[in-house]
């Protein structure tokens, strides 16, 4: 055992320069303020959280963010499920084909995707949320899709049969029985479509057009243009908090489920 | 009792393969019936029909007087207990249990009640609440059932449901399932592969082979009086015999001439004869109706299996030579070269092209070096025709070390033994001392070195040669000439006894007219 955590020391040191270390330093922007004097001296201070929650602009962003990623979501499952029962039933060798063709489109660049949906949303009179949310469902509708089929195609087909033979027909074995076993798949496609969803930055500003702003967006711009890293930072977390808060919610609605 | 179920002439395909060829089945009110054969027979095809999974090509099936053949599944007053029990893992021990019943939409009252007496009827109190993937293989078998019984069908379809079970919970399950079907007095339709579950449980077996019923009957009858080869060798341990029945309560084989009980028979018609092993006593050689030697000993535990040859196979003896061979040493290139002489029968010659590399092998041909690395044997030169007579080879390597030796090309010499139609041949041979003292399994060696082989008169297949005799110690062996015999599996009887007896043992055969039993040939048996 102990020769092969030594083989883990490279991951370990990879993980703490690349993704624990950044983490520590958004922590540590986010209660600090810069003093001038310096670039390593810092204050302590909570005045980027105020900032963020006494004014009204930037909640309003957080609840658009919110309400699109929602949107965005809710249709996916509302397109996606039925996309994946419909492709679990099919033969195996058409259910792998399916699934490469649904996979297909991530091979390409999101930027080139993204352009390309602009060139087409541009000869309609669509509102830039309308547009931003037609991005996103385009974009993330897959990862709904192959989570619920894998879901639903690992089921034990003899459980239908058993269904069947206990008096179900179709519908009350699919309310019953598929329907159920399928929440898993349902919850991890929800949470791969929100997450991105609700911190993307490139549709929005592609497709939203200049005045439309999410979180994602107010988070860059923070950094890059206005170069004040210590509210970007206090944005990001509070980004992280809220992403923890709902996913902490799913996982919370899925095993009220299991225990019914 | 009332017929409950009846198959008319039920054909099934599966790809154009015939999985069901016209079965004709009475179930009765009742009746703990198992179906029996071996995997791919069509048991669980003919279970799947009834329970409305499957659509038979043709034939109708019958259930308390009505035709079902176009009733679904889910409205068949039937359940079934399937092969790996097809839980539901997102609902506990209750709720699988309570599933038909939700689904007729009972009142939740009146399903805790059947729900909870169910749990006592499978002895699962207070497990309610559990997971049933958390469960054992046993208890989820359990389960199983009572999410079937307790929809009260008429009849519970059990497909192969103790095969995942390991050997002591599955003689455990037998006893309750046995004592569950004798409680709640329905149908059970039972599908096992395992013959000693059908003869446990059963009242009534169905054996099946091949798409097609065999037999129909109680396991006393099944397994005393089977209606032919097939079932005999399937249900218990047999010996089956080719004879031919003389007349009435006579019959001939093995050339002995037997008292049985049967008759009904044409006169001179061949038939199976079947004597079971553990009908057959063991007594000394002259008391015996037969005589034999004990060839192998197995211990099962309450009684001893033996395998007794009474009549020996078919054998050839050849000679084989053991000498020193001196190896070759090429002093110039650091090389030594060794080789055996050998036979080859003409007929190899003539049907097979012999390669250089199967004259290697049969001369033991091989070359090293000084640091003993083997060495690749580039040339094989030689003067050999198909004509018998002795003629040489000569094996070198790249630097010319060489060895020549002789070869005997010899007329092919078969023992052709027609009454059991079985030829074997094999070949003198040359060897080393060192080749035999390095043998780890001298009888397959000897087999490989006199190029052993027996066959099949009619059909040219391959026989096996079960026996190789000889008379040396390999571990101690000197320059000489030595008889090998190498002979076939001759008569054999399986015999069951509690006696302790040894491999090599001579002893006599004893059974009566009562332990005879004759059946008419298969239909198309060769």
């Amino acid at each position: 055992m102990k020769s092969f955590f030594r083989m883990s020391y490279p991951y370990i040191l990879w993980i703490g320069i690349f993704i624990v270390a950044p983490m520590v330093m958004i922590l540590l922007y986010a209660v600090t303020r810069a003093t001038g004097d310096s670039t390593l001296a810092f204050q302590f201070t909570l005045d980027n959280f105020g900032k963020f929650f006494s004014d009204p602009t930037f909640m309003r962003v957080l609840l658009t963010s919110l309400r699109i990623a929602l949107m965005t979501t809710v249709f996916c499952l509302l397109i996606g499920y039925p996309a994946a029962l419909f492709i679990a039933n099919l033969p195996e060798r058409s259910q792998t084909m399916m699934v490469l063709l649904l996979t297909l489109p991530m091979w390409i660049n999101m930027l080139l995707k993204t352009y390309a949906w602009r060139g087409i949303l541009m000869n309609f009179d669509f509102s830039s949320e309308i547009r931003v949310f037609i991005g996103m469902v385009y974009d993330f509708l897959p990862y709904m899709i192959i989570q619920i089929h894998s879901a639903i195609s690992k089921m034990d087909g003899n459980l239908l049969i058993a269904a069947h033979d206990l008096g179900a027909n179709k519908w009350k074995t699919f309310m019953k029985v598929t329907l159920p076993l399928s929440v898993p798949g349902i919850i991890s496609g929800i949470t791969l479509v929100f997450l991105p969803a609700v911190s993307s930055f490139v549709i929005p500003k592609l497709l939203g057009g200049g005045d439309y702003v999410l979180i994602g967006n107010l988070i860059e711009i923070y950094f890059l243009t206005a170069g004040d890293w210590n509210f970007g930072s206090a944005i990001s977390l509070i980004m992280a908090l809220v992403i923890i808060a709902s996913m902490w919610a799913t996982k919370k609605l899925d095993r009220n489920g299991e225990e019914e | 009792m009332r017929k409950l179920i009846e198959f008319r002439n039920i054909v099934k395909n599966f790809d154009g393969q015939i999985v069901l060829k016209g079965v004709n089945l009475n179930i009765y009110e009742n009746e703990f019936v198992t179906l029996l054969g071996p995997s791919g027979c069509g048991k669980t095809t003919l279970l799947r029909i009834l329970g409305g999974f499957l659509e038979q090509d043709e034939g109708t099936v019958i259930f308390d007087g009505q035709c079902i053949d176009n009733v679904p599944a889910y409205k068949r007053e039937i359940n079934t207990v399937f092969q790996r029990y097809a839980l539901f893992p997102h609902l506990n021990v209750y709720e699988n249990i309570a599933f038909g019943l939700r689904i007729k939409k009972l009142g939740n009252d009146i399903i805790s009640q059947k729900v909870n007496r169910m749990l006592s009827l499978v002895n699962l109190e207070g497990y309610e609440k559990r997971n049933v993937t958390k469960l054992s293989g046993g208890q989820q078998q359990r389960v199983a059932i009572a999410r079937a019984l307790v929809n009260e069908p008429n009849v519970l379809l059990l497909d192969e449901p103790l095969g995942a079970l390991d050997l002591k919970l599955r003689k455990e399950m037998q006893r309750e399932l046995k004592r569950i079907q004798q409680e709640v007095g329905i149908t059970f339709i039972f599908v096992t592969h395992d013959q000693e579950e059908a003869l446990t449980m059963s009242d009534k077996i169905v054996v099946m082979n091949a798409g097609a019923i065999e037999q129909i009957g109680t396991p006393l009858e099944i397994y005393n009086e089977p209606a032919n080869a097939y079932v005999a060798r399937f249900i218990g341990e047999s010996n089956i015999m080719d004879g031919v029945m003389l007349a009435d309560y006579k019959v001939r084989f093995d050339d002995k001439t037997f008292e049985c009980t049967d008759f009904g028979f044409k006169s001179n018609e061949p038939v199976d004869v079947l004597i079971r092993p553990e009908d057959i006593d063991l007594v000394k050689p002259r008391e015996g109706v037969m005589r034999g030697e004990v060839k192998s000993v197995l211990f099962k535990g309450v009684h001893y299996e033996l395998m007794v040859e009474t009549k020996t196979g078919t054998s050839k003896t050849v000679k084989m030579h053991v000498v020193t061979q001196h190896d070759i040493d090429n002093r110039e290139a650091g090389e030594k070269i060794s080789a055996n002489d050998f036979y080859v029968d003409s007929d190899d010659l003539e049907n097979k092209e012999m390669t250089d590399q199967d004259f290697i092998s049969i001369a033991n041909a091989q070359a090293w070096d000084d640091e003993n690395r083997d060495l690749s044997l580039t040339h094989v030169s030689h003067n050999i025709e198909k004509t018998p007579g002795v003629y040489s080879i000569t094996f070198g390597t790249e630097k010319k070390t060489e060895v020549t030796v002789k070869v005997y090309v010899v007329h092919p010499e078969y023992v052709e033994d027609p009454r059991h139609n079985i030829g074997i041949s094999a070949l003198d041979f040359f060897i080393t001392p060192d080749e035999i003292q390095e043998s780890m399994a001298i009888s397959t060696d000897l087999k490989t070195w006199a190029s052993a082989e027996a066959w099949n008169l009619q059909d040219d297949s391959t026989v096996d040669i079960t026996d190789v005799k000889f008379d040396f110690d390999p571990s101690d062996i000197k320059e000489g000439s030595y008889d090998i015999t190498f002979s076939t599996r001759g008569r054999v009887y399986k015999v069951e006894t509690t006696d302790h007896h040894e491999a090599g043992d001579k002893v006599g055969l004893l059974f009566g007219p009562d332990d005879i039993h004759v059946m008419h040939k298969e239909e198309g048996a060769v």
